[in-house]
């Protein structure tokens, strides 16, 4: 079994010791690290709450639950992966993890094999996420030098407007449009027009979504003449 | 010669005629005085003489010397009673008093005559004297007496009567019994009959009726109606009078006798109640000699018990003694012979008779022999346990049917805990599977981790034991009967490891349990799987009541001021139900759809069992408390 070995740290939440003690041998026995936590609070009070590359988390825990912290993690869009373990079969419960984004769902005693299988898979999707986190955050420093200006016509433009069209709704020459798009091409570092489109519509949906709303109005009052 | 002969003849007679008056004066104490009204002389009989104290031979007395005689007191009564008579020629009569000259004092009855002389003149007094001291003191005896008979009438409240056939006589006391006035004379018999309670009123004169035809005596106990509506009873007794077999009438006497007769009621009364209650507690009283076999007394509840009829009586001891079952006769008779022997109380609590119906009671019999009395004496009571024997014997029946529900409410419980207690279970077995895949991926390791490997096997049988424990505890609970295993206990640590085993069940329903168990406790003697349950019983009633909205529980421990354990388990639930508040501990009595009732009263069997007491209160917010002590000393008490 050949797990890349980095200086990837894994989180183990279960109120029990003995649990967390095996766990964690379990883990160090594949060559990874492991932090191991009696509940849910504990873990968020520390440092492995940003760093950890994936969550093994008991779902019944006295305070906090293991789908509570999912929740939680997950409404400060938090990616962390998270493996679920509990003691009894349940479905439903089961189902919501899954459908909370869970990357895995293990009856105890725990196999092994699945377990390093499932954190596997984690790191994998941890992985992933950091990778679109960096592109993420590069996007946004280049969207960052654009101008106000450049900003509204790269929204229009996402939209699916032709140069001419932009330029009428911003009340401008389409000449002028074209020297923007230029600009903008060069700024976000696009290989192609299709290219911004799809960095744009990824890292930020919400920009051209808030712009359409913002112009509705005029557009309406546009489409009327 | 001849007038000689006639009057020494006629001296010889007058003298013996003289000597016959003085003799019959001295005999009647009658003396007789003679008073010159001229010359104021006075003659004196000898008989006066004597009872005036003096000697006949004295010689002449005077007035001067008559008046000093006569009681100062009564001198002047005497002599103006005696001029009187001269002025007025009445005949004077008094009784007064003399002073003798030895100072005796005399009570006399004097009378006398004027005599006068042809012009009418009076001269002369004469007189008789008699001493009626005797006569006058008797009389004071008899009217004494008579007042004591009056007297003792009253006080008897008994009048006594007379009658000759035609008229009838009664004594003041007996108008005063009958309350009719003594001066309307004696009633007449509608009178009498009138005062009688109408229900009485026949008997009387039944009684009346058969006293005149057939002169026989009667003795009747009637009832009265005093003037102000007074009920008296009053009893009358009256007899024959025969004399020379004739029959002269009757006598008798009336008595009031309301209150005896009330005594007696009240008395009746009371022995009729002292029966009832011997009848219905079946407990007989006797007195017995059991040395001569010889029944003093038998209340009817012992002839009852014993199958007899009361009316029966006399019922010889040999009769009872044949009642006695024979298995348990010897054992019976030995016990009394020894107590007569020894003059000692016994008590024979329990032994089986045959009733002359067939039927077999159980009894027990309690004697008691005052040593100051004969030998066998004895007094006591003979009781009829039959009843209590049936419901001992049920109420055994009921205990061991509430020790199995004891049981049953056990492993009931346990079902409620069985997904807790897999849980428990399931813990250190996966971690001990883990552990030992851990260990075989160390072993995997080129070169092996050996090190590692024997540290997560290490972990393996740990957690292994730890499996075993949870399952030792958990049969625990299945035994019952386990009393005599009594240990030296720490509560706290039994606290804690119920905390541990609840944990999950109690985070399950968003409890969370929090402890403050006091640091110095003394240890105490127990059962250690009792006292598991008591705690656990209460900590799951505790979740119970919170299950639905969730809440805290908390656990203390410390000592009170007289140095008992108190516990207390509090939650923030639901609270005590107000209309059965008192009633939680009952068995039987439960809140819960799915309880048996059982949960607390177990707890309070337990906790009782080692002398501690267990109650429950409420919380100033939510919720209830329920707190047990248990003394320091804890011994056997079942």
């Amino acid at each position: 079994m050949a797990i890349e070995r980095t200086s990837t740290l894994l989180a183990v939440l279960d109120d029990d010791e003995s649990m967390q003690h095996a766990l964690r041998d379990l883990i160090e026995s594949t060559g990874l690290a492991a932090l191991c936590f009696g509940s849910a609070e504990q873990f968020l009070n520390s440092q492995a709450r940003y760093e950890a590359s994936c969550l093994i988390v008991d779902i019944r825990m006295p305070g906090m639950s293991g789908l509570e912290l999912q929740a939680k993690l997950s409404s400060e869009r938090s990616l962390m992966p998270t493996i679920f373990m509990t003691g009894r079969g349940d479905v439903p419960m089961a189902v919501h993890a899954m459908k909370a984004g869970a990357i895995d769902f293990l009856t105890k005693p725990i196999d092994d094999a699945q377990l390093i299988n499932s954190v596997q898979k984690a790191l994998q999707q941890d992985r992933a996420n950091r990778r679109e986190t960096i592109e993420r955050e590069a996007f946004v420093a280049r969207y960052n030098t654009l101008t106000p200006r450049e900003r509204e016509v790269l929204a229009l433009l996402v939209r699916g407007l032709l140069n001419k069209q932009a330029a009428f709704e911003l009340g401008i020459a389409e000449y002028t449009v074209q020297v923007h798009r230029a600009h903008i091409m060069r700024k976000i570092e696009a290989d192609s027009f299709a290219a911004l489109v799809r960095l744009t519509t990824k890292f930020l949906p919400e920009t051209s979504e808030l712009l359409v709303t913002r112009n509705a109005p005029r557009h309406e009052s546009l489409q009327r003449r | 010669m001849n007038a000689i002969v006639e009057s020494e003849a006629l001296t010889r007679d007058l003298q013996e005629s003289k000597a016959r008056l003085e003799e019959a004066q001295r005999i009647a104490h009658l003396g007789y005085w003679v008073w010159d009204l001229k010359t104021d002389r006075v003659i004196w009989s000898d008989e006066t003489y004597r009872i005036f104290g003096l000697s006949p031979q004295e010689g002449p007395i005077d007035l001067a010397r008559v008046r000093e005689l006569i009681h100062p007191e009564d001198r002047d009564a005497v002599f103006r009673t005696a001029e009187e008579a001269v002025l007025n020629g009445t005949r004077p009569d008094s009784e007064h008093r003399v002073v003798r000259p030895s100072g005796e004092v005399r009570i006399v009855h004097s009378q006398g005559d004027v005599k006068r002389d042809a012009s009418g003149q009076p001269y002369q007094m004469f007189g008789t004297v008699q001493d009626i001291t005797e006569r006058k003191s008797a009389e004071e005896t008899l009217r004494r007496t008579q007042a004591h008979f009056r007297e003792g009438q009253r006080l008897a409240h008994m009048g006594s009567w007379t009658s000759d056939g035609s008229s009838c006589s009664w004594s003041d006391e007996l108008f005063e019994i009958y309350g009719f006035d003594p001066r309307n004379g004696v009633p007449t018999t509608e009178q009498f009959l009138a005062i009688h309670h109408p229900q009485d009123r026949a008997s009387v004169a039944d009684a009346l009726k058969m006293m005149h035809e057939q002169n026989r005596g009667c003795d009747v106990t009637t009832r009265i109606v005093r003037s102000g509506g007074e009920l008296r009873h009053i009893r009358c007794v009256g007899i024959p009078v025969v004399e020379q077999g004739e029959f002269k009438g009757f006598r008798g006497v009336g008595m009031d006798v309301t209150e005896h007769e009330l005594l007696t009621r009240e008395l009746r009364r009371e022995q009729a109640y002292l029966n009832e209650a011997q009848s219905l507690a079946h407990i007989g009283s006797w007195a017995t000699n059991f040395a001569t076999g010889q029944i003093h007394h038998n209340s009817d509840e012992t002839i009852r018990l014993h199958g007899f009829d009361p009316r029966q009586w006399p019922i010889p001891l040999e009769r009872f003694y044949s009642t006695i079952h024979p298995e348990d006769e010897p054992a019976v008779r030995a016990t009394l012979e020894n107590a007569v022997r020894t003059r000692t109380d016994y008590d024979i609590h329990e032994y089986r008779i045959c009733r002359p119906d067939g039927t077999i009671r159980f009894l027990r019999s309690f004697g008691h022999h005052d040593p100051s009395q004969e030998i066998g004496e004895y007094v006591g009571i003979t009781m009829d346990i039959t009843d209590r024997k049936r419901a001992e014997e049920e109420r055994e029946k009921l205990r061991r049917l509430e020790a199995d529900l004891a049981h049953i409410n056990r492993v009931n419980m346990m079902g409620e805990l069985a997904a807790a207690l897999a849980h428990e279970l399931k813990q250190p077995i996966a971690a001990s599977i883990t552990s030992a895949n851990a260990c075989l991926r160390w072993l995997a390791h080129d070169p092996p981790d050996l090190e590692r490997a024997r540290a997560a096997a290490a972990r393996m049988e740990r957690d292994g034991n730890r499996a075993a424990d949870v399952i030792n505890s958990l049969r625990s609970f299945y035994k019952t009967g386990s009393s005599a295993e009594r240990q030296s206990i720490d509560v706290n640590e039994i606290a804690q490891e119920m905390i541990a085993l609840l944990r999950t069940e109690a985070a399950r329903h968003n409890i969370t349990i929090r402890a403050e168990l006091a640091g110095d406790l003394p240890s105490i003697l127990a059962d250690r799987v009792q006292l598991q349950q008591v705690l656990m019983n209460l900590m799951l009633n505790a979740i119970e009541a919170m299950q639905e909205a969730g809440g805290e529980m908390m656990i203390r421990s410390g000592a009170t001021s007289e140095g008992q354990l108190i516990i207390s388990i509090s939650d923030t639930g639901v609270g005590l139900p107000a209309e059965s508040a008192d009633r939680i501990f009952d068995p039987f009595h439960t809140t819960k759809p799915q309880g048996t009732g059982m949960g607390l009263a177990v707890t309070r069997s337990i906790v009782e069992a080692y002398g501690g007491r267990v109650w429950a209160s409420a919380n100033h917010g939510h919720g209830a408390t329920f707190h047990f002590t248990l003394p320091r000393e804890v011994e056997g008490h079942r």
